[in-house]
């Protein structure tokens, strides 16, 4: 949603020259940018955060009296659930790209389909990063996490997560051709994949059908992961997996539906 | 043509626009669903059952606002993407008229949207196969009258899809989270409490609580006419103020 007409700067201008690292870079570097220059999401998106963590979580937490601790279990939860949210922007950003006919200029500039693909999910999830840290902060702070390598390995489940989930959006976003679709099918996607997960309560309190198939949640992957290395469980291998299946899967398909739309779809 | 027939012809518009994609209202009833039968259900496991059903209203009501929203969404589309404004104001329908029928459009369209949940939520009340059914679809009118209001205040004055994402997005947080869905108004801090009290979600909670309590809805129901008239109010002078060549 955060259509902006930030141009890709001429890439030769660039020390180094065209190498595929850099033009990728350059790509990401534009969707980075997009999102400061549209302040209204990053204010909406603090404000659900903050309101999420210091309103609702902090009153339920005095009714659940069967799951100690839930307040602390939530606010690293909030923190996986925000950045997953904040990942699929990409894709109202690349399905508005597409309408407003930026596409069209986007695809002459010199620098392949791939890369352009890559870059583009690249920067959507670095920028979902930039904008979710002071989050992560945020709780970090109030649960007293200060172990440096079990927070970087925490960094390193999210990033994992909103590399994938942007990669989900972009299929979304070139998959769904009516506005209206696109904009309730991925506010769907965002709270089944956000609901159906651990980042919010226990898979044991869940009701069966869901606790069914919420451990194949990409958010299960990361908040469980998260969790387990930022309280020193150890290292969740099988959430890593999980969320580098997620990312490989999705990056995939985002990057098929992609091509298959630049180069025969409607914007061929 | 009387005043009537203009206002169910724009109404009659209106649903066709929400029929014209069946997908939208089954996405809507997925949201419901979820809402209700994945995160209400959960914390009714971490609660308790009457917890449960204390909230499962809320699920109902937040489905009926994502449906209001979406007809100020169509409005705000009609303005600035379909380029139909100047079109639809050359109708031979009174300005007036025709912003009353807009906001009767959102209402019906929300009722329609919200039909099978209500019909779940009244299962789960016990009120299902009562008169009281009449009562809980009431209650779901008179609340979205209050947010279609709203949300067409926000597509007057939004100039971009960000602008009014971001206000729906800040308006359903209010709704949803300074409200009495999850918890009492005595728990909010004192300088708060107005916020909440204020709140229609707060007295359509209440109204649908006293229906599943076989209560009176009356008190509810008065209180809950206030914001929501003010809001549909306030839609229709902003829709007015917009619709101004």
């Amino acid at each position: 949603m955060s259509f902006s007409a930030t141009q890709v700067k001429d890439s030769n201008s660039l020390p180094g020259g065209d190498s595929t690292s850099r033009l990728v870079l350059q790509m990401a570097r534009r969707d980075i940018s997009t999102l400061f220059r549209t302040p209204w999401i990053i204010i909406s998106r603090s404000l659900a955060f903050i309101v999420q963590l210091f309103v609702f979580a902090y009153l339920i937490s005095g009714f659940v009296v069967k799951f100690p601790n839930y307040f602390e279990y939530y606010a690293v939860g909030s923190v996986v659930g925000t950045i997953a949210s904040i990942s699929f922007i990409i894709g109202y950003d690349i399905f508005e790209e597409a309408e407003e006919g930026l596409l069209d200029y986007l695809l002459t500039l010199p620098i392949s389909r791939r890369q352009f693909i890559i870059g583009r999910a690249l920067g959507g999830a670095v920028r979902a990063m930039i904008y979710t840290i002071p989050m992560f902060v945020i709780v970090a702070v109030l649960e007293k996490f200060s172990n440096p390598l079990s927070l970087a390995f925490a960094v390193f489940d999210l990033f994992l997560l909103a590399f994938g989930v942007t990669g989900l959006s972009i299929t979304m976003a070139v998959s769904v051709r009516s506005a209206n679709r696109f904009d309730v099918t991925l506010a769907l996607l965002e709270l089944a994949v956000s609901r159906a997960s651990t980042a919010l309560y226990p898979l044991a309190f869940m009701p069966g059908y869901v606790a069914a198939f919420a451990p194949y949640s990409p958010v299960t992957f990361a908040a469980d992961s998260a969790r387990d290395v930022l309280e020193g469980t150890g290292l969740n291998l099988l959430g890593i997996a999980g969320l580098l299946a997620f990312v490989a899967i999705f990056l995939g398909l985002g990057a098929t539906f992609y091509f298959r739309r630049l180069e025969g779809g409607v914007y061929a | 043509m009387s005043s009537t027939s203009l206002v169910f012809r724009v109404v009659e518009r209106d649903i066709k626009i929400l029929f014209s994609d069946t997908f939208l209202i089954g996405i809507m009833f997925a949201n419901f669903g979820i809402d209700l039968f994945v995160t209400a259900a959960t914390f009714g496991n971490l609660i308790g059952y009457s917890y449960f059903l204390r909230i499962a209203p809320g699920s109902n009501l937040i489905t009926a606002m994502v449906a209001a929203f979406q007809s100020g969404r169509d409005i705000w589309r009609e303005k600035y993407i379909k380029d139909l404004a100047s079109y639809l104001l050359t109708l031979p329908v009174p300005r007036r008229l025709f912003a009353v029928s807009r906001i009767a459009g959102g209402v019906v369209r929300s009722l329609i949207a919200t039909f099978p949940g209500t019909l779940v939520i009244s299962y789960l009340y016990g009120i299902l196969f009562s008169p009281r059914l009449i009562e809980a679809f009431v209650i779901v009118g008179l609340f979205s009258l209050g947010i279609v209001g709203l949300s067409m205040s926000v597509s007057a004055f939004a100039s971009s899809i960000e602008v009014f994402a971001t206000v729906r997005s800040a308006i359903q947080l209010y709704l949803s989270f300074l409200s009495t869905i999850f918890y009492d108004v005595t728990l909010f801090p004192a300088i708060v409490q107005p916020i909440v009290q204020t709140n229609p979600m707060t007295w359509a909670m209440q109204a649908f609580r006293a229906l599943g309590n076989q209560g009176s809805t009356l008190y509810p129901v008065s209180i809950l006419i206030g914001p929501s008239v003010a809001f549909a109010l306030l839609g229709m002078g902003c829709y007015l103020w917009y619709a101004r060549l």
